[in-house]
């Protein structure tokens, strides 16, 4: 195979390198080939994590030193191709060409490519050669690749393709130093030569786009330059892992294995993960406890017990939940099994206008959306990633199943419906559930019909081959998705609960000093006259076609924080004091408050079943979450999302808790 | 399901292929995005194909490619023609 050599020899920078300068070196791979793994054991943890302008790209830079030379590593998206169909592609090939404001143009880019995967990973990596830069192969996964037989010739692909080719094994570090010679000595000599597509070209026929027939051609070439460089045989690991794989999509097999694994995944983040969230609100409360009795008592000591302590708690206690449903994530990842999970669930998903990576991110949103929404990082698509970000916090989260709870087993009547052991309340229990999983639903529909519609994209996943995911590997995802939250949408979520604390308690109320008032009567008179009471004043004609009276109206504007919150609301509104909802004691007496509340000036109840199925209701479709309006922030990394997403959800409860109760009150429940 | 004109020409497409058979791609038909991206994927013409499992439901497939194994629905199938 011979290359056009002329003019390339300009083309090197080494030149005029200055031998002190950080080198910028850009990392470019297919999905699923080990790249994240090669960034980290390269560069450890990033130095600056962001997001490109305008896309929800993460731009994750890193810095480490090799042979006292300083380099920037940037990790750029997992790419099938430089040939951008989207704004998110156009990332990868906007950062090569350093056509990013702030971000320098890579001095070299090294490619990652799987070696048991060679044929397809080399059409990325010689689009990338194609660029004119330096470039250096960093060949993964090869461990694995002998495993299943295929021998690789090194130093002949090297040879062929004009750059460097590395084997690497990542977790083990092996590999890494030569990595790092051959990208400084890249920077210094003549980059690789352009593929030489030209006589391929020439015999496609048909009035194909220039893409297509560059693809085609690009393959063809592909093909010659890895005849008598990769050689398989078959092995045992081969035949048994397409034996897994015959029963991991078997029609019977397959589907139990799958509702297994997904059971044990959900019961892992709604249950195992309680007795540690029980544990951080233990230890939160002990230290607002004890911030209580060594501080004097004031504005400070409130600040900091109702506002900053409590808002600090409410932030960690998501801590377990997304470290155990990450660890999950990053085990079926590392085996190879996500993908197929994907693969099973995929019918059921298109119909709406999702695909199959929307399952587990959609799974995990009835323990928590926060989880639930930072699981869509894993669908590579940006369409169906928005989308299911945008509908995961529809599903009913742990949250909502105390106001659920209550409100069920106070107001809707105990009666039988015919079936044994079942009766009404567990029915619409069962209800609110549902009505999350099919508004969810009929959104993604009309979304993806209407604003989301665009080009077609095709549903093309890699199986990628069955292995042992590795622990180190796995518990750095947790790790990082357990950190980036509490970093990037921590600070918010503290802020968002320091102004609700605010609005709950100013002005200050001041009983008059003649008449001794109760604890629990003065707390309630104080939240009442605060600017939260004054907003739930404001807001009641808004609230009134929902049967709700302006206190009901209140605590919901204070469940802003969490949802759950409104339960303590209700209480402290009713002059019950602070009242733990979910102990039997503290439920059982707020419903018999709630049962007792009347209309201001008379004796009309206020809560009825229509009431308290239209709050109900509200609740299931709201978007009562500052936490997961920050986490959708960040996570899209745009302000309009967030914005977008409260408004649709506040809009759609408010109409759904409208029909309940007016449909309700018709029927004179 | 886009109509690509395979049907009158009664060309197999790949979505026709048995699960455990193994054909020759001939031809990707249409002009956009995702015709593109099932070539860019190396279902190219004269790429041997083999049609491993379909899911439980019916839909998508498995394919094995190129020494990998790939996932697309029937619909993206069907624009791919093959040779048995």
């Amino acid at each position: 195979m011979t290359h056009p050599s002329g003019g390339q020899a300009d083309r090197g920078l080494g030149a005029g390198l200055d031998p002190e300068r950080t080198i910028t070196v850009a990392l470019l791979g297919n999905p699923n080939t080990g790249k994240s793994t090669l960034f980290s054991a390269l560069a450890g943890i990033p130095t600056r994590i962001g997001n490109y302008p305008g896309v929800t790209v993460e731009e994750k830079v890193g810095r480490f030193s090799h042979k006292g030379r300083s380099i920037d590593l940037v990790d750029l998206p997992g790419t099938y191709s430089l040939r951008a169909q989207s704004p998110d592609e156009q990332v990868v090939i906007d950062v090569l060409q350093g056509r990013i404001e702030g971000v320098a143009q890579p001095d070299c880019i090294l490619v990652v490519t799987d070696a048991t995967n060679l044929e397809r990973n080399l059409f990325l990596a010689s689009q990338a050669i194609d660029l004119g830069r330096p470039l250096v192969i960093a060949l993964t996964l090869s461990d694995l690749a002998e495993q299943k037989g295929i021998s690789i010739d090194i130093a002949e692909l090297s040879r062929r393709l004009g750059c460097p080719v590395v084997p690497v094994v990542a977790p083990n570090r092996s590999g890494l130093g030569a990595l790092g010679d051959r990208i400084l000595e890249s920077v210094s000599v003549a980059p690789p030569p352009a593929a030489d597509l030209g006589p391929y070209l020439a015999t496609i026929g048909g009035n194909r786009t220039a893409p297509a027939r560059e693809a085609i051609a690009r393959y063809a070439w592909i093909e010659r330059l890895l005849d008598g460089v990769v050689s398989r045989t078959p092995t045992v690991a081969v035949r048994l892992g397409d034996r897994i794989d015959a029963l991991l999509t078997h029609r019977i097999w397959g589907t139990l294995v799958f509702a297994a694994t997904m059971l044990a995944m959900f019961t892992s983040i709604f249950w195992l993960a309680a007795p540690l969230m029980d544990l951080i609100s233990t230890g939160m409360d002990g230290i607002g406890a004890w911030a209580e009795s060594v501080l004097p008592e004031g504005a400070i000591r409130s600040l900091l017990v109702d506002g900053v302590i409590a808002g600090v708690g409410g932030v960690v206690v998501f801590v377990p939940q997304i470290a155990m449903l990450f660890l999950f994530i990053a085990l079926l990842e590392g085996c190879g099994y996500l993908s197929r999970a994907a693969f099973l669930m995929d019918r059921l998903l298109c119909g709406v206008g999702l695909s199959g990576k929307s399952f587990i991110p959609l799974l995990s949103s009835f323990a928590c959306a926060i989880p639930g929404i930072m699981a869509a990082r894993t669908i590579e698509n940006p369409r169906d990633r928005l989308l299911t970000i945008l509908v995961a916090p529809l599903m009913s989260c742990s949250a909502r199943l105390p106001v659920y709870l209550l409100l069920c087993g106070a107001f809707v009547p105990n009666l039988p419906v015919g079936i044994p052991w079942l009766r009404l309340p567990a029915v619409v229990l069962t209800a609110m559930y549902a009505l999350g999983v099919v508004v969810a639903a009929i959104t993604a529909f009309v979304l993806s019909r209407t604003i989301f519609r665009g080009p077609s994209q095709p549903f093309v996943m890699e199986l990628p081959g069955w292995r042992w995911p590795r622990w180190d590997v796995v518990l750095e995802r947790s790790r990082e998705a357990a950190w980036s939250f509490l970093k990037n949408a921590g600070t918010l979520i503290v802020a968002m609960s320091i102004v609700i604390w605010a609005l709950g308690t100013y002005p200050k109320f001041a009983p008059a000093a003649d008449r001794q008032v109760p604890e629990a009567e003065a707390r309630g008179e104080a939240l009442r006259q605060s600017f939260l009471g004054m907003a739930g004043r404001a807001i009641e004609p808004v609230v009134r076609p929902l049967g709700w009276d302006w206190r009901i109206g209140c605590a919901v504007i204070a469940s802003f924080p969490a949802r759950e919150v409104v339960l303590g609301t209700l209480g402290v509104i009713y002059n019950l004091g602070d009242v733990d909802p979910g102990a039997e004691e503290g439920a059982s007496e707020l419903a018999r408050r709630l049962k007792a509340a009347t209309w201001d000036g008379s004796d009309r109840k206020v809560f009825t079943l229509p009431v308290a199925l239209s709050i109900m209701v509200f609740f299931a479709l709201c978007a009562q979450c500052a936490s997961t309006l920050v986490v959708i922030g960040k996570e899209t990394g745009s302000r309009l999302w967030p914005v977008v997403s409260f408004t649709f959800m506040t809009l759609l409860a408010w109409i759904a808790a409208f029909a309940t109760y007016q449909i309700g009150s018709q029927l004179g429940w | 399901m886009p109509d690509n004109g395979l049907a009158t020409l009664n060309l197999p497409t790949l979505e026709q292929i048995r699960v455990g058979c193994t054909a020759c791609v001939s031809d990707v038909r249409g002009e956009d995005s995702a015709t593109l991206r099932l070539l860019e994927m190396g279902l190219t013409p004269g790429a041997s194909v083999k049609v491993v499992a379909a899911a439980p439901l019916g839909d998508p497939l498995e394919l094995e490619l190129r020494g990998y194994r790939l996932s697309i629905r029937r619909s993206d199938a069907a624009r791919v023609a093959v040779a048995r």
